[in-house]
This record gives C-alpha cells, sequence and structure tokens, in this order.
C-alpha cells in the first residue's frame, strides 16, 4: 500500500449468482486528478462505482479510502467519510423541489445550508427553479441537479456515472467545463462514460474492463491504440 | 397436549398436513400468479374462494348432484369474475406502488363479502355428502379430505403442466420473469394479465368448492385462505410457480405437526408467526425468489 | 394567510375546549371518536406518508394499547390515564421489536409483514388468556367519564398533529420523504436510512397506542377481534390518503370529512355503508391517490406544512 493514494481497490470481485461481474481489479487513484472508467456493456463499470459507495458488497477484496478501509461500510457511511456519486438513471428526489434535493444532503446548519444550496444551484443555472418540484424538470435539468446535489457535500473524490448520456452539446460543454473546475479545486473525479471523446478530452488516466476484469490502464493516448482494448470493444 | 406421541400419531399427522397442503397449494399457486405477474397483492383472493364455496353450496342443494362436479361451475364462474375484476378494476394498479393494490382489493373484497351477506345471509351453511373415514391401518383418513385432495393435486399438475407447455402459459411465465422483455418478445402482456388473474380466480374457486365439502360456509370464511396463501408465497419466494407447490405442503405440514404440541389455538397463529419469521429471516424464500 | 390559520386555529381550539359543556352526550362521544381517528390517521402517516413504507397492520399498535391499558386497569387498579399513556409506551417497545427486522423489508413485503404482525397480537391476545381473557375479552370497571375522555382525545390529536407539523417543516422530514422518494439514493447522498426509519416507525406506533388505551376505557370493554380489525387500519389509511398523505393537515381532514360523513349518513344504512365504503376505497386509490390536499399542494405550490 502506498501512501498518497485517494483510493485503493486490491482485488475486488464481484458475483451475482453464476456470474462475476467484477473479476479480482485493482486499481489506484491519487488525488487531484481526473480518471476514466471505460469497457463494453456489461463489463462491471457501476458495479465496481457500487461496490465502491457501498452500494453493493463486494466478495472479496478490499477497498481503501485515504488509508482506511471501507468496504463493508453502508453507503451512507461512505458517503459521509467524502465519497460522492451520480447515477446512471437520474435519481434525484421528484416531490422535493430542486432547493430541498440539496438542503437534505448536508448536515450543517440549515442557513448555512441553504447559503450554499442557492449558490450551488446558480452555478448549475438552476436558481431561478429553486422552488420547482424536481420532477417536473427536464431531462438535462435534472441532470445538473443531481450533479447540484452531489457537489453540495463536498466530497473529495466524485464518481460520475456516464455524465454525458442524454445531454446536448452545449450543457456537455457546461459540464466538462465544471468538472475542469473541480479538479482545479483539487477534489478526483471518476467517471464512467461510454462518449470516447468526453472521456478521452478529460482524463489523466483511463481503466478499462472487459468481463470484470481491468484488462488496461494508461493515459488516454496509450489506451486508444492499446491492442487489447480495441479487441474488447470491436472483436471477437 | 400429548405426552406420549406414537408413530401412528405422527403418521396420522403428516398425512393431514399432506391433505390440507394440497390444498393450500393450489389456493396459494392463484395468488402466486397474480403478484408474479402483476405485482399485485390481491386480498380479494380469500373472497372469491368463499364465492367457489357457495357456488358449491348451491349447486348441491338446488340440483341435489355430486358436489365435486360444481367444480365445472365453481371455476368457470370464477374464472369470469377474475377477468371482470381484472378488466373494470385490477389493471388499473397494475406495477403501482402497493399501497394501491392493497387497498382497492381489500375495497374488492369487502363489497363482494357483504354482498355475500347480504345475499346468502351469515348463517353457517355446509354440504354433506360424504362422511366417515378410510382405515389404513391406524391412519384414518377422511373421505371428503381425500377426494377434495385428489382434485387438489389433479387441478395443480393440470395447472402445472398448462404452465410448462402451452403457449399461453409459458408466455404468463415469461411476463412473471419481466414484463418488459415479454412486451418487447411480441407478447400481449395486458391480455396476459387478464388471463392470470382469471386463472388465479379459477384455482380460487376451485379451492372453494373442495373445501366447501369439509368446512363450514360462510361470508367470512376466506380471509385466513388468503392469509395462509401469503404465506405459502413467503415461504416458496415470490414469483416461484414450484415454490408455492412446496410451501403449501410445508405449511399443511406445518400446521398438523404443530397441534400435535400445541393447543388448536395456537396452532393457528403458527402461519401467522411463521409468515413473519420467513419474511425476517428470508425473505426470498425458502427457495429463493426475487429478493425484489 | 399565516395569520389567518393561526387565528382560526386558536379559536378552533377555544371553541372544542368549551365545546363539552353545551353538547349532549351523543355529540360529545361523536367529537371523542373524531378525535382518535384523527390521531390514528395522522400517526400512519408519520411512517407510512412520509417514508413511503405502508405500515399494513397499523391497528396492532392501537390494539397492544388498549390490552396493555385495560389489563393495568382491570388487575392493577391503575387511573386510566397513566394507563394509556402506558399503552402508548407499549405500542413503542412493539414497534421497536419488529421494526428493525421488518424495516428491512421491501414495499409489498413489509406491508405483508405488518398485516401478518397485526394477526399475531390478534392470536397472541386470544391464547393468553389468564392475562387477558382470551376471546372473552375484557370488561373495564363502569365509569363514566366521556368528557374527560374527550379532552384525552383531543390531546392525542393534536400531539400527533403537532409533531407531524414540527417533522414535516424540519430537515429530519426532508430526509425522511427522501427515503419514499428514492431510498437508494438517499443511502448514497448520506443519509441513515435505516435509523431514519426506525425512528419514524417508533414516533408512529405511541399514539395509536395511547388511543387504544383511551378506546378501552371509553367502550368499557374490549375483545381481539374489536381492537385488532383490519378494517380500522384500511380506515385510516383511507382517511389519510383522501386528505392527502404526507401533509400536515391530511390527515386531520379525510378524518374530519370521512368519519362525520359516515356517522351522518352511512351508519343508518348499514351494508350500503360498507359498499359505499368500499367504493370510497376505489375512488381514493384510482382517482385521487394524492388526496384533496396533495392536490392542491402540488397545483398551486403550497408549503406541506399547510
Amino acid at each position: 500500500m502506498h501512501e498518497g493514494h485517494l483510493l485503493e481497490l486490491r482485488q475486488i470481485t464481484k458475483r451475482f449468482g453464476g456470474v462475476t461481474a467484477v473479476d479480482r481489479c485493482s486499481l489506484e487513484l491519487a488525488p487531484g486528478k481526473i480518471y476514466g472508467l471505460i469497457g463494453p456493456n456489461g463489463s462491471g463499470k457501476t458495479t465496481l462505482f457500487n461496490c465502491i459507495t457501498g452500494l453493493e458488497v463486494r466478495e472479496e477484496g478490499e477497498i481503501r479510502f485515504k488509508g482506511e478501509r471501507i468496504d463493508g461500510l453502508r453507503p451512507h457511511q461512505v458517503a459521509r467519510r467524502g465519497i460522492g456519486r451520480t447515477f446512471q438513471i437520474i435519481r434525484v428526489f421528484p416531490e422535493l423541489t430542486a432547493l430541498e434535493n440539496l438542503l437534505v444532503v448536508t448536515w450543517e446548519s440549515f442557513d448555512a445550508a441553504h447559503h450554499r444550496a442557492r449558490e450551488l444551484l446558480r452555478f448549475v443555472t438552476l436558481d431561478r427553479l429553486q422552488n420547482e418540484y424536481a420532477g417536473n424538470l427536464s431531462y438535462g435539468q435534472q441532470k445538473l441537479l443531481e450533479f447540484a446535489r452531489v457537489l453540495m457535500t463536498d466530497p473529495e473524490l466524485i464518481l460520475l456515472d456516464e455524465p454525458a448520456a442524454g445531454v446536448n452539446r452545449t450543457l456537455l460543454n457546461d459540464l466538462l467545463e465544471a468538472i475542469r473546475n473541480l479538479r482545479a479545486q483539487g477534489k478526483t473525479i471518476f467517471i464512467v462514460e461510454h462518449d470516447m471523446k468526453v472521456i478521452m478530452d478529460l482524463s489523466e488516466r483511463i481503466f478499462v474492463l472487459n468481463y470484470g476484469k481491468k484488462i488496461a490502464e494508461g493515459p488516454p493516448g496509450s489506451i486508444q491504440s492499446d491492442e487489447r482494448v480495441i479487441e474488447a470493444y470491436f472483436g471477437g | 397436549m400429548s405426552i406420549f406421541i406414537t408413530p401412528a400419531m405422527v403418521g396420522q399427522v403428516v398425512i393431514s398436513g399432506l391433505l390440507a397442503g394440497a390444498l393450500y397449494s393450489m389456493v396459494a399457486l392463484g395468488l402466486a400468479l397474480i403478484f408474479g405477474v402483476m405485482r399485485v397483492i390481491n386480498i380479494a383472493h380469500g373472497t372469491i374462494l368463499m364465492l367457489g364455496a357457495y357456488t358449491t353450496f348451491w349447486w348441491f342443494h338446488l340440483l341435489g348432484i355430486n358436489p365435486y362436479l360444481s367444480l365445472l361451475a365453481s371455476m368457470p364462474l370464477m374464472f369470469l369474475l377474475g377477468l371482470l375484476l381484472q378488466r373494470t378494476l385490477v389493471t388499473r394498479v397494475v406495477d403501482a406502488p402497493e399501497l394501491s393494490s392493497l387497498l382497492l382489493t381489500f375495497g374488492i373484497s369487502i363489497a363482494l363479502v357483504n354482498l355475500a351477506q347480504l345475499t346468502f345471509t351469515s348463517d353457517l351453511r355446509s354440504v354433506e355428502f360424504l362422511t366417515g373415514a378410510f382405515l389404513v391401518g391406524p391412519i384414518a383418513l377422511s373421505k371428503s379430505r381425500l377426494i377434495s385432495f385428489g382434485f387438489a393435486v389433479t387441478i395443480t399438475l393440470l395447472a402445472f403442466w398448462f404452465l410448462q407447455k402451452t403457449k399461453l402459459g409459458k408466455a404468463i411465465r415469461a411476463t412473471s420473469q419481466n414484463s418488459e422483455v415479454a412486451m418487447i418478445c411480441g407478447i400481449n402482456v395486458p391480455r396476459i394479465r387478464l388471463y392470470a388473474f382469471g386463472i388465479a380466480s379459477a384455482l380460487a374457486g376451485a379451492g372453494g368448492s373442495l373445501v366447501a365439502v369439509i368446512f363450514a360456509i360462510q361470508p367470512e370464511m376466506g380471509q385466513v385462505y388468503t392469509f395462509k396463501s401469503f404465506l405459502v408465497i413467503v415461504l416458496g419466494g415470490a414469483g416461484n410457480y414450484p415454490g408455492a407447490l412446496l410451501g403449501g405442503m410445508l405449511l399443511g405440514l406445518v400446521e398438523q405437526l404443530s397441534s400435535l404440541f400445541l393447543t388448536t389455538q395456537l396452532s393457528e397463529a403458527v402461519a401467522y408467526v411463521l409468515l413473519v419469521l420467513v419474511l425476517l429471516l428470508r425473505p426470498t424464500g425458502l427457495l429463493g425468489g426475487r429478493a425484489r | 394567510m399565516r395569520k389567518a390559520l393561526l387565528a382560526a386555529l386558536v379559536i378552533g381550539s377555544i371553541l372544542l375546549a368549551l365545546y363539552p359543556m353545551v353538547a349532549t352526550g351523543y355529540s360529545i362521544r361523536f367529537m371523542l371518536q373524531l378525535f382518535m381517528w384523527v390521531a390514528l390517521a395522522q400517526s400512519w402517516n408519520l411512517i407510512s406518508g412520509l417514508t413511503g413504507y405502508v405500515s399494513f397492520g397499523h391497528v396492532a399498535f392501537f390494539g397492544t394499547g388498549a390490552y396493555t391499558a385495560a389489563i393495568l386497569v382491570t388487575t392493577h387498579a391503575w387511573h386510566w390515564a397513566p394507563a394509556s399513556l402506558t399503552g402508548g409506551i407499549a405500542g413503542v417497545v412493539l414497534a421497536l421489536i419488529i421494526g428493525y427486522p421488518c424495516l428491512r423489508l421491501k414495499g409489498p413485503y413489509f406491508a405483508i409483514a405488518m398485516l401478518g404482525l397485526n394477526e399475531v397480537m390478534r392470536v397472541l391476545v386470544s391464547y393468553f388468556e389468564g392475562l387477558t381473557g382470551g376471546g372473552l375479552g375484557i370488561s373495564l370497571p363502569i365509569l363514566y367519564a366521556s368528557v374527560q375522555i374527550y379532552y384525552a382525545m383531543a390531546l392525542a390529536a393534536i400531539a400527533v398533529t403537532v409533531t407531524a407539523y414540527l417533522i414535516i417543516s424540519s430537515r429530519f422530514g426532508l430526509r425522511l420523504m427522501t427515503i419514499r422518494e428514492d431510498e437508494i439514493a438517499a443511502e448514497a447522498m448520506g443519509v441513515d436510512t435505516a435509523r431514519y426509519k426506525l425512528y419514524a416507525f417508533l414516533l408512529s406506533a405511541f399514539i395509536p397506542g395511547v388511543v387504544g388505551g383511551l378506546y378501552a376505557r371509553d367502550q368499557g370493554y374490549i375483545e381481539p377481534l374489536s381492537v385488532f380489525p383490519l378494517l380500522t387500519t384500511v380506515t385510516m389509511i383511507v382517511m389519510a390518503l383522501f386528505g392527502g398523505k404526507g401533509t400536515v393537515w391530511g390527515p386531520v381532514l379525510g378524518a374530519v370529512l370521512l368519519f362525520s360523513f359516515q356517522e351522518l349518513v352511512w351508519a343508518r344504512f348499514l351494508y350500503l355503508h360498507q359498499i359505499l365504503f368500499g367504493a370510497i376505497i376505489v375512488f381514493v386509490v384510482l382517482i385521487m391517490p394524492r388526496g384533496i390536499l396533495g392536490v392542491i399542494q402540488q397545483r398551486y405550490h403550497l408549503s406541506r406544512s399547510l
């Protein structure tokens, strides 16, 4: 175990019945960088995220965050330690207003929370919709709201599950800008994404999964020309 | 409470358990179909059983023919009632939050029970057809229970053959596993739901007929069968049709066995306690099913 | 708007406090039962309206409280007031015992488990004849206390409504609602859903226990079938739904409307009443699952603590 790693996964294995969704995955994230996680459909990316955040309990392996073991913790405990995530399918709280969606996730005083929530809503340009029920927002607006919500807890590590899915070009650029901003602030981002252009542009280092196994890792350039990756996507 | 438990007693109890169990399995299969295909918790299931029982009663008292033949009336009648209920009401709470289906089926149940009280009165009725028992060694097999058992087994086996071998049956099983995929595969899911409810009601009606020759009939008799069907489904795992079979047998056995050691009152509670216990310890059922 | 509501509340409270001095015995008992239903519907709202976990056996707490209080009054000569409070505590204890394991169950299974729990309690109470009189029930010593019970029930209804107000207008209440909205997301956002669910469940079990004890005193006689009926659970649910679950005043409104209607109109035609009730259930479920206040609140973006 090296010092200085923000997140460390060792031999993480997760099985569902007869299917091995994640197969002895190991990886390390250093703080302050943007990481990508790619792989064909069904390669275990979201399951890996679920293991990290505690939504799934891994069968084997260890997960360490800032040196402390977090595998086996309940999801809310993982969240409180500084790991935030968004979901593949948007999970806002539909019958709460946009503002309330943000207010529920923090533990600071109500006033301080209000202040920050409004700021964040302004940041994602949703401030005029703060009293609208989240369920009434458009897809893109909900995506922004979910993004703002994960920032509300001020996490050190942010897991984004397909942030670009279904998002139009302008909104996407705003999102990417925001992600780069967060990195500049010292946060670590880990992104699962199918949009190759987005991943290659953003990430400093990419991990590739196939059938639950990590088959490659490296900077975008080397990944793009890696034979194993190409085969995983197009071969067979 | 007995101090000496002879093998004969155990044998008697086991046989009684199996006899009762087959009935539970058949009725619970119906409830399993409804929950599996539509994710609806049907509190009115026992009420339909009650209507089947009354069908048999009136069949026997007005026509004087063998009450077991009333199955030819109660099953189709309840099938049609099921179709009607599904078409008009239940279809609207399919895939809805469980509160909706609970309340709706409760409302249906109340309406039907009250209708029964109005038309049939709450007087206890009975069908006296077969009395006495066959004696096999030290074990007494009540004739009526034995024949009911026979019919229950036959009907259940037919139901399973239907589910396994026929096109409609396979469609039903497919829809139970994943209704969205079933729809994509071209299965007319609303139609499947309609038939599933009808078949389930027919099974409940059959249960009522077979129970009518053994026990007393009154408008509120159905509730306990609804609960027991819940238990069977929980035991066998939701959406697990063979599980319902085993669960029913298990319930029958446990009930009868517990009557050896406990008073009759407490052995009633056994079903409910078992329900809560299984839900807490193995919510996916003893045979495993979907945790959903 | 706020001030008008507050003024109405104060005036209403004064009127209700003075009511027993001018009213007949029948009217007092009418109001007393009305308060009871308000308390029940609101209690159910605390767990099921907010967290979405359908307590389909909530009357179990009522029955447990009724029997606890009845036993204390008859066998140990307690006064009915502390006996009823103890009934409330009994409800909470029951909720604590089964709440922790049961709340781990998903939607339909939780509902069925609660249903099963109610039946288990009913049969257990029937079984322990020495303690509870079994199927014959418990008769309490004769006492005319309608006016005191009136005030006690009113207090219970007020207490649970105030609790609802405090919860729904707080972040605690918002967090409970996230459990209803999307439990997985709530958990992932740092909400300890297990703990919050349990708190709401415990809170929701107290008043039904108290009110059960008061009911036992008022009726003078209880038996398993009278205090553990599924119909009572369904009635309190329908009242909460009709008025609007998840809001503060919804259950109050629903209880007032439905109980008044029931007493004044239906009770005269017994079987018709049952069938009409069935119709109301169907109506609420299919046409207006949000309830009156739920619809109004959504439409006009009003506060939930309305």
